[in-house]
């Protein structure tokens, strides 16, 4: 034997601890068996995604005014990873909460916990795996689009990318969770328990308090589901994107604090409080930052080429103050159809609920309720209509800039396609959970040893 | 006196434990435990089950917080956020990552300490692992999974190697052929605790001892002292115990 050649070690290279880590991800049954449950689920969205949108297409193939109408996004890409979105909600949590408690429940953790690591750099090797977990669970998601593009469907690479950005940003949302979830649990069933209560949680969120006012509004807006929600829109915004970064972060400083096992519950606790607070400030900043890009193709979320180019010479500060009540469907549709727009085309855009207590049941009382009053410099001008083809014009009116046309080049064409894809199941069916049950029998192969070791064996038995 | 006891003698100091207490809810695990370990020697923590050996590795190794836990590093305070630098600590009874291969855990402990193929083929020949090097930790015998984690301790470089119950699931002959692998380790400059409830191994392997029972140390010394403060010039390990607690 050689000698142990003791001496103080502080820093270790990153590569062992990731490739184990690695190893430790593939090794489980909860990726593998949760890659083969995707495999179906997202091809049956798929076939039907693609049979609803063939039918469509059928009536607009020789009518341009209802293919205008026919975006890939909205009719196939986002309904088939819709089945992807419920499986990291369902799912994922159980394939990352494995990636930690395995080693707590079999002790290794105190193995862990004493190499020349930090509790952060055990926390990002974690969370690394957790990405790549991620990458082999969208194997299913990227079939999707090459039999789509195999199918002639149209695939429009930004407003594709970013959809698939949305669906990274959630995946490491929930591992993150789940990760801290496993740190502070005894056992995986605990962690799991926990990550639900997040998930689910959101769902029931969304169900129950959408649409209301106030305090609840702001209550439904920390569902998890509407982190994906402006990336199914084609919505690429950057505070959404710093928000979850921080979040994640957040979460993932929590694992860290929470991860030694000689550290007192109260020095954790205290640890925990500075990290909620970092996360919170910068979650609060993320909120001030109003850059968003419209990535569509068809840019829905965008006036008319013309408009926008138009709105940009509005310079001055807008004021626009809202006499409809929050859960007002009314205030539903100026929102979407002209104030997010607004607010993503002009620099100095104050949108003000009049009274901020209206409700529906109090409206009849008050004359001024349904109106919307624009302030433009010291012109003001009244609506209540919510359409942009009545709002617009009354916005270049205060501003004295003449109405742009509107030029043919500007229009969507839309992208219809008539194509069967009931033969894609043989692949999600057959193919792919072929491929993925090769794929997991290769990582639970012996391993190849080096003869070096062996050789030495022979060696030591030799003397 | 024996050569070896003088040697010892004249050792520096390595670890000072001063005052160490643990308390758990109604229960006081670990009471002002000060001991002392010297270079290059192998100590043994005897006593009998839920005595609070385990804690008191565990405390040591900083991987349980202590209620309070002093302790000096060659004269030098060594706080918790330091104990990995230079102490490493070997659970009882664990088997980590059993679904990996037994060469893949020991490359990966060898990879963070950059030890080279050579040391790690010199390790898995000590403890004779190889026979086992593709088969899951999961389905090793016990023996074998304690033969694992010894090789794991091997290949850490820590100064102070902490190790609980490591003669547990080997029969004679392989507990005196694990004993000669930690008297080579100890004798090329490693300085061991081990943790052990059988007094015949810890007598044949260790060089100081302290008696530990209810959380509490009873008595610490070489052998040779322990005789003499009990009046048993001829005791055995386990007589000596007797009398002490």
């Amino acid at each position: 034997m050689h000698s142990p050649e003791t001496s103080v070690v502080r820093h270790a290279p990153l590569r062992p601890l990731l490739v184990k880590e690695l190893w430790d991800v593939l090794s489980g049954r909860a990726l593998w068996t949760m890659l083969l449950l995707l495999c179906p689920l997202i091809g049956y969205s798929f076939v039907q995604a693609v049979s609803l949108y063939s039918e469509a297409s059928a009536a607009a193939l020789h009518a341009p005014m209802l293919a205008r109408g026919l975006s890939p996004l909205d009719g196939v890409l986002v309904p088939s990873l819709g089945a992807w979105y419920v499986g990291t909600t369902l799912l994922f949590p159980f394939v990352a909460i494995r990636v930690l408690s395995q080693e707590k429940e079999s002790g290794a953790l105190r193995l862990l916990v004493q190499l020349p690591y930090r509790s952060t750099t055990l926390v990002a090797a974690k969370l690394t795996a957790v990405l790549a977990a991620w990458g082999l669970a969208s194997l299913p998601a990227v079939s999707v689009l090459a039999i789509w593009g195999l199918l002639g469907g149209h695939v429009s690479p930004p407003e594709t990318l970013n959809l698939l950005v949305g669906h990274l940003c959630y995946g490491l949302l929930v591992g993150a969770i789940a990760l801290f979830a496993a740190t502070v649990s005894d056992s995986a069933a605990t962690a799991a328990i926990l990550t639900l209560a997040f998930t689910i949680g959101s769902w029931v969120l969304d169900f129950t308090l959408a649409g209301r006012p106030g305090v609840l509004a702001w209550m439904a807006g920390l569902s998890l589901t509407q982190t994906l929600r402006p990336f199914e829109q084609g919505l690429l915004e950057v505070r959404l994107v710093v928000g979850i970064a921080a979040a994640i972060g957040g979460f993932a400083a929590l694992a860290a604090v929470w991860l030694p096992p000689g550290m007192t519950i109260r020095a954790k606790l205290a640890r925990s409080l500075g990290c909620v607070l970092v996360t919170g400030v910068l979650l609060a900043l993320a909120t001030q930052v109003s850059l968003a890009r419209d990535v569509t193709e068809d840019q829905r979320n965008s006036f008319p080429a013309a408009d926008q180019r138009a709105l940009v010479q509005l310079t001055e500060p807008l004021v626009v103050t809202v006499h409809l009540a929050p859960e007002d469907p009314r205030y539903a549709d100026l929102q979407r159809e002209v104030l997010a727009k607004l607010a993503r085309v002009l620099p100095h855009v104050t949108i003000r609920l009049a009274g901020g207590r209206h409700t529906l049941a109090s409206s009849g009382e008050d004359e001024a309720y349904g109106e919307v009053e624009y302030a433009y410099g010291t012109r003001i001008a009244t609506s209540r209509s919510t359409s942009p083809g009545e709002v617009l014009p009354l916005l270049y009116g205060l501003a004295q800039v003449p109405v742009p046309t509107a030029t043919a080049a500007d229009e969507y064409p839309g992208y219809p396609c008539v194509a069967d894809a009931q033969a894609a199941l043989l692949w999600f069916c057959g193919g792919l959970p072929l491929c993925i049950g090769l794929t997991w029998w290769w990582t639970r192969r012996p391993p190849r040893l080096d003869r070096s070791i062996l050789m030495q064996e022979v060696t030591h038995a030799d003397r | 006196m024996s050569l070896p006891s003088l040697m010892e003698e004249h050792a520096p100091i390595l670890l000072q434990v001063t005052t160490l207490t643990k308390r758990y809810v109604g229960q006081v695990a670990l009471a002002d435990i000060a001991f002392t370990v010297r270079a290059g020697e192998i100590l043994g923590l005897i006593g009998p089950n839920g005595a609070g050996k385990t804690t008191l590795l565990e405390a040591l190794a900083g991987v349980l917080p202590a209620d309070s836990a002093d302790l000096l590093w060659r004269g030098a305070p060594l706080p918790p956020a330091r104990r990995r630098d230079v102490i490493f600590y070997l659970p009882d009874g664990l088997r980590p990552y059993h679904e990996q291969p037994v060469a893949r855990v020991l490359a990966f402990f060898a990879g963070v300490y950059r030890r080279s193929p050579a040391h790690l083929a010199g390790v898995v020949a000590a403890v004779g692992l190889a026979p086992v090097l593709a088969k899951r930790v999961q389905a090793l015998s016990k023996g074998y999974s304690r033969r694992l984690m010894l090789a794991v301790g091997l290949l850490t470089p820590q100064p102070l190697l902490l190790m609980d119950e490591p003669f547990d699931g080997f029969d004679l002959r392989q507990t005196r052929e694990i004993m000669g692998v930690l008297r080579r380790c100890a004798a090329a400059g490693r300085t061991l605790i081990l943790a052990i409830h059988q007094l015949l191994d810890a007598e044949r392997v260790c060089d100081h001892f302290v008696l530990l029972a209810d959380g509490r140390v009873r008595r610490a010394g070489t052998l040779d002292e322990l005789r003499t403060r009990t009046q048993l010039p001829a005791g055995s390990l386990e007589e000596v115990f007797l009398a002490l607690t």
